[in-house]
C-alpha cells in the first residue's frame, strides 16, 4: 500500500498531469507532420492542433434539432474522463501521487466511459452516419477488451500489480539493473501496440483523417459536433493518444526515467519524456503510412493476433519464470 | 416461534406485514387503494428486513428458533436460522423489494385489469423468498422453495391471454422442478450421511463426511441451484419467463430470486460441503467453467436481442455467470488453503451480487416504464423517448452505465475486484489452473466489452434519436411513484459506486471474511486494495471527487479561453439530400450486425427479406425492401430439441406396451413376479 503523499507531492502530480494534457496536441501535430513528410507533403505546422483548438473554441456551435441533452453533455463527460485518466499516469516522474485513487484498470474504465458517451452522442443525432460509427466503435471496443486484459495480466505478473506508479517504478528499476526487456513483456509489447492503434482509431483500424463516410468510425460519431464541443472532443482524442503512448513508453521502454526525486532529475525526466513520446508518435505515424486500412471484418483477426501474443506472454511467464 | 435474540421482532413483524399485505390485496378492489393496500405493507416489511439484516450483520450475531415450531415431528419443523450469510441475502431482498414495492404502486394502479391476485402473489412471493433464506431445515427450505416457484409461476402467466406467456410459464415450471429434484437429491445425499434433515447437522457434520458424499452433494446442488439461477445450459427458461412476467415481477425475479439460488449454492458449497483439500479443486473448476460459459453466452445473446426485457434477462444470465465465476475462483483458492485470496474473490462475487440486484432491478423497472408508456417491448419501434420521458431516461442511463461497469458507478467496483482476483491467480500452485483462470479472464474481459455494446444499443435505440413509431411519439412520463422506485435503486448504484467501504465492510462481516485486505475506516475516500503480493489499489470516492474537479477545471479553461459563443439549432447534416426521416436512422438490428457477423457460428443468423420493384423487368429500381434478421438459440438446436425428440421417441416405444388388454397386463405381472423371484433367489 502506498503512503499518502505530501501536499507538495500532490502539487507535483498535478503539474505532471497538466503537462501531459497541455503537450497532448503537440504529439498529434508531430504525428500529422511525420505522416505528411512520409507522403512527400510538407504538412501543417506541428502546432496546428493548438491553432485548431483555439479557433474552434471561438466559433459558434450548430446543434442538431433531433439531439437531446446527451449530445450537449457528452463532450464535457468525454473531456473530463480522458483528462482525469491523465492524472493517474506517471509521465516523467516514476510515480503519480494520485495513484492511490486509480490504477491502469481505472484509466481504461475512464476511457470506456468516454467511449460510452461518444457512441451515445453518435446515435443521438438521428443520422445514419452516427449509427454507422456507433456500430463499428462498439464492436471494435468489445473485441479489444480481451486483448487488453491479457496484456495487463502479463504486465501485472511481471511488474507486480496494476498500480501504474508501481509498474513504472518496477520497470525503470529493472531497466536500471540492466534488463532491457523480459521475453514475456516483449509479447505484451506487441499486443499493446496493436491495442493502442485500435483504441485511438489509427490505421489499420480507422483513419483519423478521413471524412469518407464508408470508412470512418470515430469521425462518423462526432460528425455533428462543431465549435467548442468539437474542440473538447479533439482535445480528448489527443489526450487519449498521449496517455496510451505514455503508458506504452513508461512500461516497455523505461530508458531515461528518473528514479530519484529532485528538481534536476525532474527536468531531465521532462526532456527525456518528450523526446521518447515524440519518437513513439513518429513510429505510430510511420506505421500508419506503411499499412492500408483493413476491411472492418478482418479487424478481429488482427486483435486475435494481439490476444495470442499476450497469451504467449502469460505462458512464457509461467513456464520460464 | 421463539427466537433466541433481540431483533427477532423486526423479522417476525416483516413476515406478519407480508401476510397482511397478501390478505389486504385480496380483500380490496382494484385501483389506487388496492395498489396501496398490496404494496405499502411490502414496503414496510422491506424496511424492517433491511434494519433486521443490518443489525444481524453488524452485531455478528445469529438468530435461531429455540424450539421447533411444530416440535411433535422434528423432521417437519419450520426451523429458522439467520446468520451473516442469510442476513446478507435478506438485505439484498429488502433493498430491492423496497424500491420495487414503491414502483408497483404506480405501475399496478394503472394496469387496466384486476390487480388483486397480482398483489396477493407479490406478497406471497416475497414472503417465500424471505423464509427460504432463513430456513434451517430441508423441510421448510423445500416447502418455501416450492411456494417461491409456484407464486412466481403464476406471476409469469399473469397475462395469460397471450399464449406465449403460458408457454414460457410451462417451460419455467418444468425447469424449476427439475432443479428442485436435484436440490432434494443433494440434501438427501447429506441426509444419508448425517441422519438428520436439519441444516445444523449438515453444517456440523459430526462424522467426518466421506469425500464422495460431499462430491455428490455438491454436484447435485450445483445443478439444482444452477437451474434456478439460470446457468448455461439450464438457462433456457430464463429469457422466456422473465420477460413474460409483469415488469415489477421481472425485477424481483431477476434481482432477487436468482440471488436466492446463489444463496443456496454458496450455502451448500461453503457451509455444508466446504472445499478444503486439493482434491476438491474440481468444484471450483466446474464453477469457473460454468460461470465463464454463462457470462459470455448470456451477453452474446443479449447483444443481438431487440426485445428490451429479453435482452435484460439474457444479461442476467451473464451476471449470474460472473457471480458464479467469482465463487468458483474463491473455491479454487480455498482448496489450496489460500484463505485471504479466497475471501477476496468471494467479496468480489458477493459485491457483484449486490450490485446486480440494484442495477438490474433499476433496468427492469425502467423497461417496465417504457412498456407502460409505449405498450411495446421491441426497441426497433422506439426511439426519442428521452424527450418524452426525461426522468425515466436519466434513471435508465444511470443503470446502463452501472451495468456496463464504468466508473464511477458500482458495476466498476465489483468488476475491478473480480479482475484483481483473476490477477492474483499466480499464487495457485498449478500451471494448468493458472492458464485456465487467465483464459476465464479473457472471457470476462470480452463479456465486459460486449456489455457496453449491449447497453449502449439498448439505451441509444430506445431513448435517443427520432421516434420510430406512433407509440413512441405519443409516449409520456410515468407516475411519480414509479420514478421514485427507480430513483431509489439509482441512488444505490451511485452510493455503492463511490463508497464501496459500506458494501465491503457489510460483506466481510456477513461472511466473516479475512478483513485485513479491506479498508478499515469508513471514509468514502479510503482505497480498495488487491490481495497481498500485488500492488493494486483504487479509491472510487477520490475518483469521483477528481472527476468533479477536473470537469470543473476543464469547463473553466474552455470558457475563459474563448469568447462568448452562441448555439444555433439546425437540422442534422443530410449530405444536402433534404429530409432525413426516422427510417434512415440506424436500427437496433443494424447496430448489432457486426457482432452478429463476427460470432455467426453461435447465432446461425438467418434473414427473411422481401423486395418489390417498380417494374419486374428492371431490378435496379427498388420500390420497397424489407429485411428481418433472426438468430437461433444454439442450446435449443443442439441440446434441448434432440433431448425432447429422444424422450418422445422412447415414450412412444414404451406406450406400445399399453395395449388395453387385461391378459397382456396379467402377463406383465407374471413376468415381473418371476423376475423378482429369480432376483431374490440369486441375491440369497
Amino acid at each position: 500500500m502506498l503512503e499518502s503523499p505530501s501536499l507538495f507531492g500532490y502539487f507535483i502530480g498535478a503539474v505532471q498531469a497538466l503537462t501531459l494534457v497541455v503537450l497532448a496536441p503537440l504529439f498529434t501535430g508531430i504525428m500529422r507532420k511525420v505522416k505528411s513528410r512520409t507522403q512527400k507533403r510538407i504538412g501543417a505546422s506541428v502546432l496546428q492542433p493548438y491553432y485548431d483548438l483555439a479557433k474552434l473554441n471561438r466559433k459558434d456551435e450548430v446543434v442538431s434539432d433531433q439531439s437531446s441533452w446527451i449530445f450537449r453533455f457528452a463532450p464535457i463527460v468525454i473531456l473530463t474522463s480522458t483528462a482525469t485518466a491523465a492524472v493517474f499516469v506517471p509521465a516523467f516522474l516514476p510515480s503519480s501521487p494520485f495513484g492511490i485513487a486509480g490504477d491502469i484498470l481505472v484509466v481504461l474504465g475512464l476511457f470506456a466511459l468516454a467511449r460510452f458517451f461518444t457512441i451515445l452522442a453518435g446515435l443521438d443525432v438521428a443520422s445514419s452516419f452516427g449509427g454507422l460509427g456507433a456500430s463499428r466503435e462498439m464492436t471494435i471496443s468489445a473485441i479489444v477488451e480481451p486483448a487488453l486484459f491479457l496484456t495487463i495480466f502479463v504486465v501485472s505478473l511481471n511488474l507486480g500489480g496494476t498500480n501504474l506508479s508501481t509498474i513504472v517504478s518496477a520497470s525503470s528499476a529493472q531497466f536500471a539493473s540492466g534488463v532491457i526487456i523480459l521475453p514475456s513483456m516483449l509479447f505484451a509489447l506487441i499486443a499493446f501496440f496493436v491495442i493502442m492503434m485500435a483504441e485511438t482509431g489509427r490505421i489499420p483500424f480507422d483513419n483519423p483523417a478521413t471524412h469518407l463516410e464508408l470508412t470512418m468510425i470515430h469521425e462518423a460519431m462526432v460528425l455533428e459536433y462543431s465549435g467548442r464541443s468539437l474542440a473538447m472532443i479533439q482535445l480528448s482524442q489527443s489526450i487519449k493518444l498521449a496517455v496510451l503512448m505514455t503508458i506504452f513508453v513508461n512500461i516497455f521502454v523505461p530508458a531515461g526515467m528518473s528514479t530519484a526525486a529532485g528538481g534536476a532529475y525532474a527536468a531531465v525526466g521532462v526532456v527525456v519524456f518528450v523526446v521518447k513520446l515524440a519518437l513513439v508518435a513518429a513510429m505510430v505515424a510511420f506505421t500508419e503510412t506503411r499499412v492500408a486500412k483493413w476491411r472492418f471484418f478482418r479487424l478481429p483477426d488482427l486483435l486475435a493476433v494481439a490476444i495470442a501474443s499476450s497469451m504467449l506472454g502469460i505462458i512464457y511467464f509461467y513456464f520460464w519464470r | 416461534m421463539i427466537f433466541t435474540d433481540n431483533y427477532s421482532g423486526l423479522f417476525l413483524t416483516a413476515i406478519v406485514l407480508l401476510l397482511a399485505g397478501a390478505a389486504a390485496s385480496l380483500a380490496l378492489r382494484r385501483g389506487r387503494m388496492g395498489s396501496i393496500a398490496s404494496f405499502v405493507p411490502a414496503f414496510g416489511a422491506s424496511v424492517l428486513l433491511i434494519a433486521f439484516s443490518v443489525m444481524v450483520i453488524t452485531s455478528q450475531s445469529k438468530l435461531q428458533t429455540s424450539d421447533a415450531f411444530w416440535s411433535s415431528i422434528p423432521e417437519l419443523s419450520i426451523d429458522l436460522y439467520v446468520d451473516g450469510m442469510s442476513a446478507f441475502f435478506l438485505l439484498i431482498l429488502g433493498l430491492v423489494t423496497l424500491a420495487v414495492s414503491i414502483y408497483s404502486i404506480g405501475y399496478c394502479s394503472h394496469y387496466n385489469r384486476d390487480s388483486r391476485s397480482l398483489g396477493f402473489l407479490f406478497n406471497l412471493f416475497v414472503l417465500s423468498m424471505v423464509i427460504v433464506i432463513a430456513s434451517n431445515s430441508v423441510f421448510s427450505f423445500l416447502i418455501f422453495w416450492e411456494l417461491m416457484s409456484l407464486s412466481s409461476f403464476f406471476l409469469v402467466i399473469y397475462e395469460h391471454e397471450e399464449e406465449l406467456n403460458i408457454r414460457s410459464g410451462m417451460m419455467y415450471l418444468i425447469m424449476t422442478h427439475i432443479g428442485t429434484a436435484f436440490i432434494l437429491a443433494s440434501f438427501l445425499a447429506l441426509f444419508v450421511q448425517t441422519g438428520s434433515l436439519s441444516f445444523d447437522s449438515f453444517r456440523n457434520h459430526a462424522l467426518p463426511m466421506p469425500h464422495y458424499i460431499r462430491d455428490i452433494a455438491f454436484i447435485l446442488a450445483f445443478i439444482g441451484f444452477g437451474a434456478k439461477a439460470g446457468l448455461v445450459p439450464l438457462h433456457i427458461w430464463l429469457p422466456k419467463a422473465h420477460p413474460s412476467a409483469p415488469s415489477n415481477i421481472s425485477a424481483l425475479m431477476s434481482a432477487v430470486m436468482v440471488k436466492v439460488a446463489i444463496y443456496g449454492l454458496v450455502r451448500t458449497t461453503f457451509d455444508f460441503a466446504a472445499p478444503s483439500t486439493a482434491e476438491d479443486v474440481w468444484w471450483g473448476v466446474t464453477l469457473i467453467i460454468a460461470g465463464s460459459a454463462s457470462s459470455i453466452i448470456g451477453i452474446l445473446y443479449a447483444a443481438v436481442e431487440n426485445d428490451i426485457k429479453r435482452a435484460l434477462a439474457y444479461s442476467t444470465i451473464e451476471n449470474v455467470g460472473v457471480i458464479v465465476l467469482g465463487i468458483g475462483i474463491s473455491a479454487v483458492f480455498q482448496s489450496f488453503h489460500l484463505a485471504s485470496l479466497a475471501a477476496f474473490a468471494l467479496l468480489a462475487s458477493m459485491y457483484h451480487s449486490l450490485n446486480h440486484a440494484t442495477f438490474k432491478s433499476l433496468l427492469f423497472m425502467g423497461a417496465g416504464s417504457v412498456v407502460f408508456s409505449t405498450h411495446t417491448k421491441n426497441i426497433e419501434k422506439l426511439g426519442g423517448l428521452i424527450k418524452k420521458m426525461p426522468w425515466t431516461a436519466l434513471l435508465f442511463l444511470i443503470g446502463a452505465i452501472a451495468i456496463s461497469g464504468l466508473p464511477p458507478l458500482n458495476g466498476f467496483v465489483s468488476e475491478w475486484l473480480l479482475l484483481q482476483s483473476f490477477l492474483s491467480s499466480y499464487h495457485i500452485p498449478s500451471l494448468a489452473l493458472q492458464v485456465l483462470i487467465s483464459l476465464a479472464g479473457v472471457v470476462i474481459a470480452l463479456t465486459i466489452g460486449l456489455t457496453l455494446a449491449t447497453f449502449v444499443k439498448i439505451f441509444g435505440i430506445t431513448f435517443l434519436a427520432r421516434p420510430r413509431s406512433e407509440a413512441a411519439k405519443s409516449s409520456h412520463e410515468v407516475p411519480r411513484t414509479m420514478l421514485a422506485g427507480m430513483a431509489m435503486t439509482a441512488a444505490m448504484c451511485v452510493i455503492l459506486g463511490i463508497m464501496p467501504v459500506i458494501a465491503t465492510s457489510l460483506i466481510s462481516n456477513s461472511f466473516r471474511l479475512d478483513g485485513n485486505q479491506l479498508p478499515q475506516t469508513l471514509s468514502p475516500f479510503a482505497a480498495l486494495a488487491a490481495p497481498a503480493g500485488a500492488s493494486s489499489n483504487m479509491s472510487p470516492g477520490s475518483l469521483a471527487l477528481m472527476l468533479g474537479c477536473v470537469g470543473a477545471f476543464a469547463i473553466g479553461v474552455f470558457s475563459i479561453g474563448g469568447r462568448k459563443t452562441t448555439r444555433r439549432i439546425y437540422s442534422t447534416w443530410d449530405c444536402g439530400f433534404e429530409g432525413l426521416d426516422e427510417r434512415m436512422q440506424y436500427t437496433a438490428s443494424a447496430l448489432s450486425q457486426p457482432i452478429r457477423v463476427i460470432f455467426r457460428t453461435l447465432y446461425k443468423p438467418y434473414s427473411d427479406s422481401e423486395v418489390s420493384y417498380f417494374s419486374e423487368s428492371n431490378h435496379y429500381l427498388k420500390k420497397n425492401a424489407r429485411v428481418e434478421v433472426y438468430t437461433r438459440d444454439l442450446f435449443d438446436d443442439l441440446f434441448y430439441r434432440p433431448v425432447t425428440r429422444a424422450t418422445i421417441a422412447v415414450l412412444d416405444a414404451v406406450r406400445k406396451m399399453q395395449t388395453g388388454k387385461i391378459n397382456a397386463y396379467l402377463m406383465y405381472i407374471m413376468i415381473a413376479l418371476i423376475a423378482l423371484l429369480v432376483y431374490a433367489g440369486v441375491s440369497r
